[in-house]
């Protein structure tokens, strides 16, 4: 690839991770489907590892083009950051539908779970328990990685690594809180639609949160390899987003769910 | 025509907790009303009937036998 | 009330919702039809005329009066149309319950009033002799009294389907776990058809509704014979 073109585009090159990706994926579901259809669950875990790799290595191959070979212009950066947007919007709308089953079944509940929400017999979690904790830890992490925004923003190099460092903790914080809340509830994801839009949405939550975490930790590691610059750090500032994204949903789940729905 | 209908059996009158076109709670309640309504004061105390006759008159008969059903098994969702 | 062929307006009301409904239909018609009159010609004349003016830049007057018109051409739409909304809406002391319930693919009713009447009611093959209107004639119909005042329970026991009779101007869906209430009165005796009016399945279009309005005596002493 030359380094002098006459535009600012980043015309990549050819790459397996598309195709074994999509395979991947395809894999993934179908083994999903038959796990869900009592068999054994040896495809899905085989499609789930293989997507991590996948994932593993094109992104290491993004992160080679864009801090070693210098193909992220300015015009490719703002591609990166609207492709990140728009990917951030997709994923609310995903939360937007499980939000949507879960005021459609609450709202109006049927007399099969006694008309009544929560449904009869079901002991929810208390509110102001474990998971008003984890509204802390998130907001917490909030400020944290605003912190080490800011310090990237300043060259402030140590300090933007206390930072990271300190929000993938409380990330980790969270999700062993989570996983901890998990083995002490009281309803299955099997009990009524409560138990299903609960374990449905808290746990996509949970799954978002988990990736978050991988995300801000692999620019935690790029941070401290000198990746980023005060001015270019694009992969610091999408974990960013996307970890404000998954305090946000959390806020909205906790609100709704566990608080309103208590 | 007052005479004619007078021939009719008696049917559950407007309720005014349940004006709307919905009336899935207006069944549900009149059923749970007549059992608290029996635990309460006995299987021979008439008025009972009046929440019996209610539920009769509006509940699906697919929904009262599976409703009497997870009673006698004790999965009904609701306390009696 | 049978559906004929090249029919163009709605079938005959025996109901006073269908009165409303009806009323409404027509004075609605008379305003699409003054609308489309008032816009074709206009239409004909810009597109037939040879003359342009080219200093024509704006024209506030016309821009307003044709805002400000059919605000009130939409507003006299408006409120006959919420008028007949709360009027079929509008509950009554009924004299008699009946549940329709839908099924893939027939609909079955109970009279809970009356000991024990409950039954399915399938469509007619078209082979049947006692098949008039095809694919409307039903084994077993609705009886209901005529001029009196009714509550029909709608439900669903597996898919959702939807209850209709054009004619006496109700329909409303059939959901499993839901009972809705729609209020009849038949203001003459006679035979009134729908269809189920919910996509349901393979057999949609195959589950009539058909509905026999007799006067109360003949109702009492067909309820007693059934109960």
């Amino acid at each position: 690839m030359s380094l002098h073109s006459n535009h600012p585009y980043h015309l990549v090159e050819k790459s397996p991770w598309p195709l074994i990706a999509s395979v991947s994926a395809l894999m993934m579901v179908a083994g999903l489907v038959k796990w869900f259809h009592d068999f054994k669950v040896s495809l899905f875990l085989f499609g789930v590892v293989s997507i991590l790799l996948v994932s593993a290595q094109w992104w290491r191959d993004t992160v080679r083009e864009a801090a070693f070979q210098g193909l992220h212009t300015l015009k490719v950066a703002q591609g990166m950051r609207w492709g990140m947007v728009l990917f951030i919007v997709s994923e609310l709308l995903f939360f937007f539908s499980f939000f949507w089953a879960y005021f459609h079944s609450s709202l109006s509940p049927t007399s099969e779970i006694g008309a009544q929400w929560p449904p009869a017999s079901i002991n929810g979690f208390n509110p102001f328990q474990i998971p008003l904790l984890n509204t802390a830890i998130l907001l917490a992490s909030g400020v944290t990685v605003t912190w080490a925004h800011h310090a990237i923003l300043e060259n402030e190099h140590s300090q933007s690594v206390q930072g990271l460092l300190a929000t993938v903790l409380l990330g980790g914080y969270f999700t062993f809180l989570q996983a901890f809340e998990y083995s002490e509830s009281a309803f299955s994801i099997g009990d009524s639609v409560y138990g299903a839009t609960f374990f449905v949405a808290t746990g996509f939550h949970g799954l978002h949160v988990i990736i978050g975490s991988t995300f801000l930790c692999v620019n935690l590691w790029r941070l401290v390899q000198g990746h980023f610059s005060s001015a270019h750090h694009n992969g610091v500032e999408a974990a960013i987003w996307y970890w404000h994204f998954v305090d946000v949903v959390w806020l909205f789940l906790y609100v709704s769910i566990y608080w309103w729905g208590y | 025509m007052s005479s004619a209908e007078s021939q009719l059996p008696w049917t559950a009158p407007f309720d005014a907790r349940y004006p709307n076109m919905n009336q899935t709670k207006h069944c549900y309640k009149s059923y749970i009303d007549f059992h608290r309504c029996q635990k309460l004061r006995g299987e021979d105390y008439e008025p009972c009937q009046y929440f019996k006759k209610t539920y009769t008159s509006l509940c699906p008969n697919e929904w009262v036998s599976k409703w009497d059903t997870q009673r006698a098994e004790g999965t009904y969702p609701c306390k009696i | 009330m049978v559906p004929t062929w090249s029919s163009f307006g709605l079938q005959n009301s025996a109901s006073p919702s269908m009165e409303q409904l009806t009323f409404f239909h027509d004075f609605t018609m008379v305003v699409i039809t003054l609308i489309t009159v008032t816009v074709g010609l206009n239409m004909f004349l810009i597109c037939s005329c040879l003359l342009t003016n080219r200093l024509l830049l704006q024209e506030q007057v016309v821009e307003i009066v044709w805002t400000v018109i059919p605000v009130f051409i939409l507003l006299s739409i408006a409120l006959p149309s919420l008028k007949a909304l709360y009027l079929l809406d509008d509950p009554f002391t009924p004299s008699l319950t009946i549940k329709a319930v839908g099924h893939q693919w027939y609909w079955s009713y109970e009279y809970s009033d009356f000991p024990g009447i409950e039954f399915d009611s399938y469509m007619l093959p078209e082979s049947d002799s006692l098949s008039i209107a095809r694919l409307l004639e039903t084994d077993n119909s609705l009886i209901v009294p005529s001029f009196s005042q009714i509550r029909v329970l709608i439900t669903g026991s597996d898919v959702i389907h939807s209850w209709a009779v054009p004619s006496l101007g109700v329909k409303a869906d059939a959901v499993p776990g839901r009972l809705n209430q729609v209020m009849l009165y038949v203001n003459r005796s006679g035979v009134f058809y729908g269809q189920c009016s919910e996509i349901c399945g393979a057999n949609h279009s195959f589950m009539p509704i058909k509905l026999e309005a007799v006067p109360m005596a003949y109702f009492i002493k067909w309820a007693l014979k059934s109960s």
